[in-house]
């Protein structure tokens, strides 16, 4: 019986979601992927792509309810959906906004939106799919970020202090679901990514021009002097889910190029 | 699950002759990795090295070549010695008096000594070939304090981790990633010959229940950690500390 996956966000090419599906393929996972992007579906035909908007709980559980319709159990649950500025379908296509949002020059309006984006559909995703991985036991990884340990420098173009705090949101419900389904053989732990050379990097970087050159004050921070690659963080994903971390749970699994030593 | 990056790749695994070490050489072997294998105590297949010498760790490195994956075991709450290297556990609390100058010493030297002098040794090598995976043990009882194994144990785990950071900022730039692993209960010879749990079954077995996965850890389970992190997937992985104890303790 091959495991049952779902990843969200993992529809964009580029995206360390869309690398963890090609990794959970690889294993022989029958992979479920849930986006709003759905021009990246035609991209992968041997999915069932799920149109979903992670930020509402029926869009959640009805794509919770497809994927069991069609494969009758979850055992992998992969929440990548995430971004500083939160996930609307016009964010998809439209370049990133400028600037920085501060969470003390933040309307409520973002507030809600990056919440609901990088911490409701974690939660909203977990809950839907928790009474299906409890059945037979399984993995649920989240993605947080570094900006989860040391929060966004005011200023930092592109991204927000609400991700942020969204991110250590995050950590704290890993957490928390790894106390209550280890029980059930469910395993829940998360990574924090630093830099990572994803289509969303490269986005921001062409409004700020710090793609010229190796030595651009993007890795100044950066003792391995280098950003990270989609693949090796999504095989770290992969690893998170298989036997291999058979005894890790409620652990956050820092992948940052030792610029951030927690 | 085979793991991309190890195949044909050079490992040194210290403490190898049981428990833990020996199941990341067996591990990493399985993965196609050439494994030099080391331990105080003489055993067929191993190197003898005691690793709290440095004239020891210079003729290892003699012995030795091509190494990519440095995995430093060697260790435990009671310092090996060539006559025991399966040294009794204590099986009450070692209180912070009971611990003289010499367990003081011995326990820091076999723990945190060990692997400051096998980096040092190895280091320089990797740096040439720009590329490493140095894979440390630190252990619960620097993560939340020990009730149990005592001071001198959790303060040289403690000092693994701040080893281990500074490796990873100092060998970044080559290419060189450091980590710590830290297990919580794991079932090797050493816990089983140290008979926790039979004295009290009762408290044993509240205290598995209370873990989140409600088991004690295996050595497998930590060496498919160290296969993860000496693979591709550990590749931006560096100056982390991995807990690996079934959530016991999630980490600061």
């Amino acid at each position: 019986m091959n495991r049952v996956a779902i990843v969200t966000g993992g529809a964009k090419p580029d995206s360390i979601g869309f690398a963890v599906v090609q990794g959970l393929l690889a294993e022989g996972c029958e992979v479920v992927v849930a986006d709003l992007y759905t021009e990246g579906f035609s991209a992968l035909k041997s999915c069932l792509c799920i149109r979903t908007d992670v930020a509402d709980p029926a869009s959640v559980e009805a794509m919770i309810r497809k994927t069991v319709e069609r494969h009758g159990r979850i055992d992998i649950l992969v929440s990548c959906v995430g971004g500083s500025w939160g996930i609307t379908p016009q964010d998809l296509t439209a370049p990133p906004r400028r600037g920085f949002l501060g969470l003390t020059n933040c309307e409520l309006a973002d507030w809600r939106t990056i919440l609901g984006a990088n911490l409701d559909s974690a939660f909203y995703c977990s809950r839907a799919a928790a009474p299906h991985l409890k059945k037979q036991g399984g993995a649920i990884v989240n993605v947080a970020s570094v900006a989860a340990r040391k929060g966004i420098p005011p200023g930092a173009e592109g991204s927000s202090g609400p991700y942020a705090v969204a991110k250590a949101g995050v950590m704290g419900l890993t957490r928390q679901l790894a106390l209550e389904l280890g029980e059930f053989g469910v395993r829940v732990n998360c990574v924090a990514p630093g830099v990572i050379a994803s289509g969303r990097l490269k986005k921001v970087l062409s409004l700020t021009g710090k793609d010229r050159g190796p030595e651009g004050p993007l890795l100044a921070g950066i003792p391995m002097g280098r950003v990270g690659t989609v693949a090796e963080t999504a095989a770290l994903i992969v690893a998170l889910c298989g036997d291999d971390t058979a005894y890790m749970t409620g652990a956050t699994l820092d992948v940052n190029g030792a610029s951030y030593l927690a | 699950m085979s793991r991309s990056g190890l195949t044909g790749k050079t490992a040194l695994v210290t403490g190898a002759a049981s428990g833990i070490g020996q199941a990341i050489a067996r591990r990493l072997a399985a993965e196609g990795v050439k494994v030099f294998a080391t331990d105080i105590h003489p055993q067929a297949g191993l190197i003898v090295a005691d690793l709290t010498s440095s004239e020891e760790v210079e003729r290892l490195a003699g012995q030795v070549s091509g190494i990519e994956f440095l995995v430093n075991v060697a260790g435990g709450p009671v310092a090996p010695s060539r006559e025991n290297s399966l040294p009794r556990l204590p099986t009450e609390p070692v209180g912070l008096e009971e611990i003289d100058d010499t367990q003081w010493a011995r326990v820091l030297a076999a723990n945190l000594t060990t692997a400051f002098l096998v980096c040092r040794e190895f280091a320089p090598r990797m740096k040439a070939r720009r590329f490493g995976r140095i894979v440390n043990f630190s252990s619960i009882a620097a993560r939340r304090g020990s009730d149990r194994v005592g001071a001198h144990y959790a303060a040289a785990k403690g000092g693994i981790i701040g080893l281990t950071k500074t490796l990873a900022l100092e060998l970044g730039p080559y290419g060189i990633t450091a980590n710590a692993i830290a297990p919580g209960f794991i079932s090797t010879p050493r816990i089983e010959q140290a008979g926790w749990g039979q004295r009290s079954p009762e408290a044993h077995r509240r205290f598995i229940e209370s873990l989140p996965l409600k088991r004690l850890g295996k050595p497998d389970d930590i060496a498919g950690v160290v296969a993860m992190l000496c693979s591709d997937a550990g590749g931006y992985v560096s100056g982390a500390t991995l807990d690996v104890n079934g959530g016991l303790y999630f980490g600061p």
